[in-house]
């Protein structure tokens, strides 16, 4: 299903705050239609890698190519254009909280990118649908499920059409009941060919649906291989010691 | 005969006469003032260092400066650089600015209060800054602001009041004359006072109204 060409690259991706190196010199390339999984511990730099790949957080050193691309000039117009391709989701949702579902969806596609009322209108209702929510497309975010509402800002970042999906712990924020109704979505957006890069604790799903998992720690890239191979047969101590916590946390929440 | 005092015609026209001029004054410069409130409280927030600062000093000299100073510099100041402005549009500036001022306060607030999360996802969308703050944060940052932004119109509504001072001769102006020609102080100050509360409890009921109107689920107001 995946080809092999690197849809995203990114290249000696730094990041410092005073004098704590919270990024160091992470290196990553994914092709088309994989879905990579970052693990690691929490502070270990997976938020920050993922917000300095669409620039919420300016990276100090590191290139960065989409397509074959390289984002250069990473201002104004330009990354208004890269960032509509790069879809974001969050572990908090961020709905915006005085729009309905619909409208949540709809905004970007009317006020970025120029759709007509109908166009977004019918855009929107189709991707609520597509994530189940056709009967909630009315609700407002304080009137929905956190499944529901991370449902809806998928819709949302799908809506944009973009080439490739960060998922910054997309499951962290739900109660354990609601945690599956979202991994099914992400699951069928796999199995659509969407490009995605997500971090998450639910190892036993990162490993039935990655192609890769890369394990961060204390802002570098430790580890990058199959599941299998990081999860079992970890190169480095502290991967597998890692691993064999999360898996006996998490393993068998996977459904 | 003392009762009917304030049923005469010339008394009555004079009043209203004086309450028209205290709407014209209230109305632009409850308007100018949210305009200028929303402005300034989103440079507050949004803007560079330099033109933070220079929205914060506005604030500074414009909340700290007494309002009648402010009507004096601008109606008897002014003119010493050449400046005429005729005693009413003195009036509107001074307190518009003065009302910015506030508003921008409360306006500052509310824009705080807009979770981060979701300038994080709106600029992930691809939104402009300018864009996310009038289609995002503005939005939800007015619906807050609301109450507060309502009590400085309250007080735009009494502070409208010192405009007389300057020679523009508004509903309280109108009163100071029918009192001394009359030598009736007390009636005809709680007859003014009576007027005010009216304009004050209309402006109350317009602005609760408008908080209705504009409620949404998850922006729960109380009481």
């Amino acid at each position: 299903m995946a080809d092999t060409t690197p849809i995203l690259r990114i290249e000696h991706m730094t990041k410092r705050y005073g004098a704590k190196e919270v990024l160091k010199d992470a290196s990553l390339s994914i092709n088309r239609g994989e879905l990579k999984v970052l693990i690691g511990p929490s502070g270990g730099g997976k938020s920050t890698l993922l917000q300095c790949i669409n620039f919420l957080i300016k990276p100090d050193r590191g290139r960065i190519w989409l397509d074959g691309e390289e984002i250069v000039r990473a201002k104004g117009k330009a990354l208004y254009d890269y960032r509509q391709k790069v879809g974001m989701i969050f572990q908090d949702f961020n709905l915006f909280d005085h729009l309905t579902a619909l409208h949540n969806v709809e905004i970007g596609l009317l006020r970025v990118k120029g759709l007509s009322r109908n166009e977004a209108r019918n855009r929107a209702v189709l991707e609520l649908d597509r994530v189940g929510l056709t009967e909630y497309m009315h609700q407002y975010p304080a009137e929905l499920s956190g499944g529901q509402k991370q449902r809806v800002s998928i819709a949302r970042a799908l809506a944009m059409d973009p080439e490739i999906m960060l998922l910054d712990e997309p499951t962290s924020a739900l109660d354990p009941e609601l945690i599956s109704e979202v991994l099914d979505v992400i699951r069928t957006l796999r199995s659509n060919g969407m490009t995605m890069i997500m971090s998450t604790h639910h190892i036993g799903f990162a490993s039935e649906v990655a192609d890769e998992l890369v394990f961060l720690e204390d802002g570098s890239i430790v580890e990058v291989g199959p599941p299998e191979k990081v999860l079992y047969r970890a190169d480095y101590a502290r991967t597998r010691e890692f691993c064999s916590k999360i898996t006996e946390l998490y393993g068998n929440s996977s459904s | 005969m003392r009762e009917l005092f304030f049923f005469q015609p010339d008394i009555v026209s004079a009043l209203a006469s004086g309450l028209w001029v205290s709407v014209q004054l209230i109305i632009p410069s409850a308007l100018l003032g949210i305009i200028i409130g929303v402005t300034v409280g989103a440079l507050r927030v949004y803007g560079n260092p330099l033109v933070k600062t220079i929205a914060n000093g506005y604030v500074l000299v414009f909340r700290g400066f007494p309002l009648v100073v402010q009507l004096f510099i601008w109606y008897f100041g002014l003119p010493y650089i050449g400046i005429y402005l005729p005693a009413f549009v003195a009036a509107v500036i001074g307190f518009s600015l003065c009302s910015g001022a506030y508003q921008s306060e409360y306006v500052r607030g509310a824009f705080l209060s807009v979770k981060t999360g979701q300038t994080l996802a709106a600029r992930a969308l691809g939104f402009s800054q300018i864009k996310m703050i009038l289609f995002v944060t503005l939005p939800q940052a007015f619906r807050r602001a609301l109450p507060g932004c309502g009590n400085e119109i309250i007080y735009l509504i009494k502070y409208s009041s010192l405009a007389y001072m300057i020679t523009c001769i508004e509903l309280t102006g109108e009163g100071k004359i029918i009192a001394s020609d009359s030598f009736r102080y007390t009636e005809t100050f709680m007859v003014i006072g009576a007027i005010y509360l009216v304009l004050t409890s209309l402006a109350a009921w317009l602005l609760r109204r408008l908080e209705d109107r504009l409620h949404l689920p998850g922006f729960e107001q109380y009481g």
